[in-house]
């Protein structure tokens, strides 16, 4: 598509189409790189990048960010952004079937959450999270869990 | 200093004017280990602490970044709220304030006695044409610096925080905690044998506010309206909830080294016969109701003073929604008392849905940890917040104004976290 663009720099409309496409190429380089400057910023502590799966993000509206032991090791919070509101408010008020947290590690998960709701709808570009039992000390800090969620599965999570 | 409210300047004026009995002083034990939850003091031999005024950048719940200006150990990088200073009481302290902030900046350490800036007495500085320009001293703008002498008062938590430009300084931040403990009694809240508290349970719970806007305009080098200020976050020790479960030195929260979980064990008066202590400090500019679900605390210290008569007798109290003040402290006791005689087998008290009006927080959302303490669990429904887990029991404790409870208006969140409580024999999964 981009390609036959700019294949045809044939008088005013094609030089303004190149223009439009140039600028177009430019803006994403320079997001791209933005992005990647700031994943290399970021990356430097953390241990590993969390994974993102494009097939939650569409099915779900959400791009989940952070797993944390908290609460002495007793609760776990797992962080989201809402990429799309309406999806992510029916996924945030879908209570029966939160997504379980599964160690990589050994034996064990939860999926016993205590649903904070954040509000009826949820915000684009926001940041929401879940307060989850820790079930018999089911995650520990400094390994991998995996976020199931239906039939999908987000692996390799590192949990903090 | 025009929105300076006049309960803050009470306090301080109240926290000034009272001045205890110095005692004799004795090398403090050693600063407390790290450690995942509880007080983290900066301790020193001498009572010599080195602190930068700084800016930087905290992170809220909802993913915001939010630029600000807090006292750090000149040693470490920036962090909200200021390092808590541990000394003793009676002996002096040295606080050196280094500025690198684009403007003047001070430190005012309301309660505490005989306060010197560079070896003369601290005092309100003004302008060539008379107009106040600071309660105290100040350290010039970039980098300058000053001393801050004086005897640590009377034991008990204050507050340090900025005499300059105080709404806008105040809000930006520059604030921390100073916990006064009795000489030779480091496990005491204050001189009172009835203030002794049980080892490394002790918690300070510094709360304030934010207006992302000012901090915007701030960083932005834009005029400052602090009186059209609306304060969007509401913090315990520079965290929001969920932030606030996180233990101390979460690395996600590299700015916000102090987490806000009580975590203690029911109370015996065999194996756990002390109380932890919690130290509420307001550093804002409202009233933050404070409450703990579950059970009342005792209120033993009001801005560093014990409550007692004249002849040492005991004037504590026990309160369900602890009113901390602009400018104020409190220090207080709690524990849990098993009061349903919880036996695995004989009396394991099953699951009720909470009927008190405090467990409804937001709506039909409420809060509960699913069972009675250490009890079975039947079904519950969906609109309960749930965490029982190893046989522990959270209480949640929030500001009761509830719009101090969201982030920027996201329920929950703010000014909440919640008190742990074990079983007596500790947590078995973990
Ligand atoms: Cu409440």
């Amino acid at each position: 598509m981009l390609e036959a663009t700019i294949g045809r720099p044939n008088g005013r409309a094609g030089g303004i189409n190149r223009l439009v496409v140039l600028s177009a190429v430019l803006a994403t380089a320079l997001v791209v790189g933005l992005l990647v400057g700031l994943k290399l910023w970021s990356s430097p502590g953390d241990p590993g990048s969390f994974p993102s799966s494009v097939q939650i993000e569409q099915q779900y509206g959400v791009r989940f960010s952070r797993i944390a032991v908290v609460g002495d090791g007793g609760l776990i919070t797992l962080t989201y952004v809402v990429l799309d509101s309406e999806k992510a408010t029916r996924f945030q008020s879908d209570v029966g079937h939160p997504p379980e947290l599964r160690s990589e590690a050994r034996d064990g998960g939860t999926k016993r959450v205590s649903v904070m709701k954040q509000g009826h709808s949820l915000r684009a570009g926001q940041t929401y999270y879940l307060v989850y039992q820790n079930t018999k000390g089911a995650l520990r800090h400094g390994e991998r869990a995996t976020i199931q969620l239906g039939d999908l599965a987000l692996r390799h999570a590192p949990v903090l | 200093m025009k929105r300076l409210t006049i309960q803050r300047a009470l306090a301080l004026t109240a926290a000034a004017l009272l001045v205890a009995t110095p005692v004799l002083v004795r090398t403090q034990a050693s600063a407390a280990a790290e450690m995942s939850e509880g007080v983290l003091c900066d301790t020193d031999p001498n009572q010599t602490f080195s602190l930068t005024a700084r800016d930087g950048y905290i992170s809220t719940p909802d993913g915001n970044s939010i630029y600000m200006w807090s006292y750090s150990n000149s040693k470490r990088g920036f962090q909200l709220p200021g390092p808590t200073l541990c000394v003793e009481s009676g002996r002096q302290v040295t606080v050196i304030l280094h500025n690198s902030l684009p403007e003047a900046t001070s430190i005012v350490f309301p309660g505490q006695q005989g306060v010197k800036a560079n070896g003369n007495p601290a005092q309100p500085q003004f302008d060539s044409g008379g107009s106040l320009t600071s309660l105290v001293q100040t350290a010039a703008a970039t980098d300058g610096s000053v001393t801050y002498t004086f005897t640590a008062g009377s034991p008990g938590s204050y507050l340090y925080e900025t005499g300059t430009d105080v709404d806008k300084q105040l809000q930006m931040g520059l604030y921390g905690a100073l916990v006064v403990r009795p000489a030779g009694h480091p496990n005491q809240v204050n001189d009172r044998a009835d203030s002794a508290f049980a080892n490394g349970k002790e918690y300070v719970y510094l709360l304030s506010e934010v207006d992302p806007d000012v901090h915007l305009a701030v960083e932005r080098n834009q005029p400052v309206d602090v009186n059209a200020s609306k304060s969007r976050y509401f913090m315990i020790n520079g965290r929001s909830m969920p932030d606030t479960l996180a233990p101390n030195n979460a690395p996600w929260l590299p700015g916000q080294p102090y987490g806000a979980l009580v975590h203690i064990k029911p109370y015996d008066a065999v194996t756990n016969p002390l109380p932890a202590t919690i130290h509420y400090l307001n550093a804002g500019s409202v009233n933050y109701p404070f409450h703990p679900h579950g059970s009342d605390e005792r209120v033993i210290n009001r801005d560093g003073h014990a409550l007692q008569g004249g002849s040492g007798e005991d004037l504590s109290y026990l309160k369900y929604d602890l009113d901390v003040g602009p400018g104020q402290t409190l220090d207080v006791l709690m524990d849990w008392r098993d009061v349903e005689h919880w036996n695995a087998t004989t009396n394991p008290i099953p699951t009720q849905l909470p009927a008190i009006t405090d467990q409804l927080l937001v709506g039909s959302d409420t809060w509960f940890s699913e069972s009675g303490y250490l009890g079975t669990k039947n079904a519950v429904p969906s609109n309960l917040t749930q965490n029982n887990e190893c046989g522990e029991y959270y209480h949640i404790a929030h500001s009761h104004a509830l719009e101090q409870a969201t982030n920027y208006g996201a329920a929950f969140g703010g000014m909440m976290t919640v008190f742990r409580i074990d079983p007596p024999a500790g947590c078995v999964s973990q």
